[in-house]
């Protein structure tokens, strides 16, 4: 400790050593994980998200909805997550390479949404934008992504069932359409060669995935 | 040990605490500011997960965004600018010298204040990034780096030029915080905001960088207050004190290793996470260690700053075995993903950080003003509050999460009733949170309290150990 040149030597080399594990370590790993060419569809998967979503996606961050929703699913002998119909298969890298945020968050006070594009909620694009806009249990409702406005001549055919003011309708804003647009485009159930499901019985493998 | 208290009292407070006087009070009044905001928003957060009608009008403080704020409020406010103070004023007086460039500090921390500020309006207004603990937006971190930076130099410093060629292990601990936070801070910034790794890449950079501020450069602010104090205030040599180097690199070197804690079962590299299994194992020695070396805390004798350091190291190691404990896959299954790892957390933000820190408030600050605390029953209604409202919020959040887990798990109960199973022990940990807010209400109280008294009572301190910490 008495030398001043070792000690910090020691000091950077703590950061860096985990730095170079972890982070590049998965990065030589991870890093050339590119979409893979399904020659039978014609197309490669994952698919690449419309623009639209892309813009949903920043309205997913930039309210925090990662505070209560995971995207990942884990593997079917790890807890419940197939069996709450969240996926028939785990996750894996390659469902999130095109994504330039990926959402993976920490906490489930509400369900998954890795796969949420695939449930009867996400397939009709007016009733998830009603779901929106009330509360649902533990679902906070997000009313400032709509706005109240004033009838002149015809509704508006993407008005929503809600109360609203004599004269005036509801709308949603471009940001809750995008953001509908982006829960649609969760869909990560197309089946890589590496994520076939993991069952029990092979759990072993699953550890080197 | 037979000098009496007036002499004690002129060789306790030299030049070096009173030269630092304004500098340190500025740090420490913007960290409890923040404290008390980010206690106000943790208790709208937990009113929220109860009953989500709270503020769901109001854009800024939809659930995503405030509980945003309140991390970023308690890490970059409260624990950054008090965890700096405690730094330097440690390095000073066990470097034997008074701080050098304090204009910088002062410059520094109205930057690093200023920053944080725009940044948290950025978060309320839609420029959050999702990365945990870095919510902060873009335009506010090369900012923060570089304030950082004007307030650590001084510290390290201290160090470098000490006059007394002994190290102590509060000076380790105090010098690697403030050198290894920069490190961290641009790698994670460059990696995760200027230049992003795509995918789930992105999560592991997150990953490393959170458990590298807590093993990395929180926890070390808060051991260095503790291996300072202990030995202080009680005048004992600290017990095997020969471990305390190798704990110390044990920290350091395993510490960060433990960034796939939260990945487990996740889209990543198995072996990550069963690196972070095995690291988490592995630093169980650097926590019995610490238990070991610093046991003293408990012949404290009545002193009110050496209980708030017990509670804390308790905590501190008690949230090792914790981390160890569900760092296990059989365990994680479980507690993943649940208001568990929240209490996990509080246990080590509030438990053990902020509480070393608040002792080592209570201890330096009547140094560096030269004056008494104004109220000791204040005082003992902090720690009261601190203590129960820890207690109450750690273990309501543990049971929250059980219960969470359980449900979560058996995939025949629907999210409206694992709300409905929840809810008792949410409301206990509302009321947990408000009671460790109030509490902290009364420490900024105070702390402004004695800042600006002016002919109060001079401080008279007990006749002073001799050491400054255990000899080497
Ligand atoms: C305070 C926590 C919380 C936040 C924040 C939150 N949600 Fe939810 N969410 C829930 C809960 C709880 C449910 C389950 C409601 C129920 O069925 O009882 C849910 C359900 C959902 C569902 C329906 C899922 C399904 O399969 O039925 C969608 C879609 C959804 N949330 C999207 C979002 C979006 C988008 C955001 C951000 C704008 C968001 N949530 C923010 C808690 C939250």
């Amino acid at each position: 400790m008495k030398n001043g040149f070792t000690f910090f030597l020691g000091l950077f080399l703590a950061v860096a050593l985990a730095w170079a594990g972890i982070v590049m370590g998965s990065h030589v790993q991870l890093g050339h994980l590119a979409p893979y060419f399904d020659e039978n569809e014609g197309k490669a998967f994952p698919e690449r998200m419309p623009g639209i979503a892309a813009q949903g996606q920043l309205v997913y961050q930039d309210l925090g909805c990662a505070a209560c929703h995971t995207q990942q699913v884990r593997r079917p002998d790890f807890g419940s997550d197939k069996a709450r119909g969240w996926g028939d298969r785990q996750s894996v890298a390659r469902d999130y390479v095109n994504q330039a945020h990926v959402q993976l968050g920490e906490s489930r006070v509400g369900p998954d949404l890795a796969t949420f594009g695939a449930r009867p909620l996400a397939v009709d694009a007016s009733r998830l934008i009603q779901y929106l806009y009330e509360q649902h249990g533990g679902m906070p409702a997000y009313r400032f992504l709509f706005e109240e406005r004033k009838i002149t001549g015809e509704r508006s055919a993407n008005a929503l069932k809600a109360a609203a003011p004599a004269g005036y309708e509801i709308i949603p804003s471009h940001r809750a359409v995008a953001l509908v647009a982006y829960l649609q485009s969760l869909n990560n159930v197309y089946e890589y060669p590496e994520a076939r499901p993991v069952e029990p019985a092979a759990a072993k493998e699953g550890e080197s995935k | 040990m037979t000098t009496a208290p007036q002499a004690a009292t002129a060789a306790e407070v030299t030049e070096i605490d009173t030269s630092a006087r304004w500098p340190l009070l500025l740090l420490l009044g913007s960290a409890l500011l923040w404290l008390v905001l980010s206690g106000i928003l943790a208790l709208v957060n937990l009113v929220q997960l109860h009953t989500p009608e709270l503020l769901a009008g109001c854009s800024a403080m939809t659930y995503g965004r405030s509980s945003a704020i309140q991390e970023t409020a308690f890490i970059y406010g409260w624990a950054a600018n008090s965890g700096l103070a405690v730094a330097l004023w440690l390095l000073a007086r066990l470097g034997g010298a008074p701080l050098r460039s304090l204009n910088w500090v002062v410059a520094g921390t109205l930057f690093w204040n200023f920053a944080l500020v725009l940044g948290i309006a950025g978060i309320a207004t839609g420029d959050m990034t999702s990365n945990a603990w870095l919510h902060l937006p873009a335009y506010v971190l090369p900012m923060l780096l570089v304030a950082y930076g004007t307030i650590a130099v001084p510290g390290v410093l201290a160090w470098t030029g000490r006059r007394k060629e002994m190290t102590f292990a509060a000076q380790w601990y105090a010098v690697a915080a403030l050198f290894l936070f920069p490190w961290l801070f641009s790698i994670a910034q460059m990696m995760l905001v200027f230049a992003p790794e795509r995918g789930v890449l992105q999560a592991l950079v997150a990953g490393w960088f959170v458990q590298g501020a807590w093993t990395l450069w929180l926890a070390p602010l808060a051991l260095a207050a503790a291996y300072y104090l202990v030995p202080k205030i009680t005048g004992r040599v600290i017990p095997s004190y020969d471990f305390a180097q190798l704990s110390f690199w044990t920290l350091l070197f395993v510490g960060a290793w433990t960034g796939g804690r939260h990945l487990i079962g996740g889209p990543v590299p198995a072996w990550v996470a069963t690196i972070a299994v095995v690291s988490c194992a592995l630093l169980l020695f650097h926590y019995i260690v610490v238990a070991v070396n610093l046991r003293g805390v408990f012949c404290g004798g009545g002193s009110t700053v050496l209980k708030f350091v017990a509670f804390g190291l308790v905590a501190y190691v008690a949230g090792g075995f914790l981390d160890a404990y569900t760092a296990m896959r059989g365990v994680a299954v479980h507690t993943q993903f649940t208001h568990f790892s929240e209490g996990q957390s509080q246990l080590a933000l509030n438990g053990a950080f902020s509480m070393l820190m608040y002792g080592a408030i209570y201890f330096l600050a009547p140094r560096i003003t030269g004056l008494a605390w104004p109220s000791v029953p204040l005082i003992r209604a902090h720690y009261a509050a601190a203590l129960t409202g820890t207690i109450v919020l750690v273990v309501t959040l543990i049971g929250a999460g059980c219960v969470q887990g359980h449900d979560l798990n058996t995939a025949s109960i629907p999210f409206a009733d694992i709300a409905g199973h929840v809810r008792p022990w949410l409301l206990a940990a509302t009321a947990g949170q408000a009671i460790l807010l109030l509490g902290n209400l009364l420490l900024a109280t105070h702390l402004f309290w004695l800042a600006a008294a002016k002919s109060a009572a001079p401080a008279v301190f007990d006749p002073a150990p001799a050491m400054e910490a255990s000899v080497s």
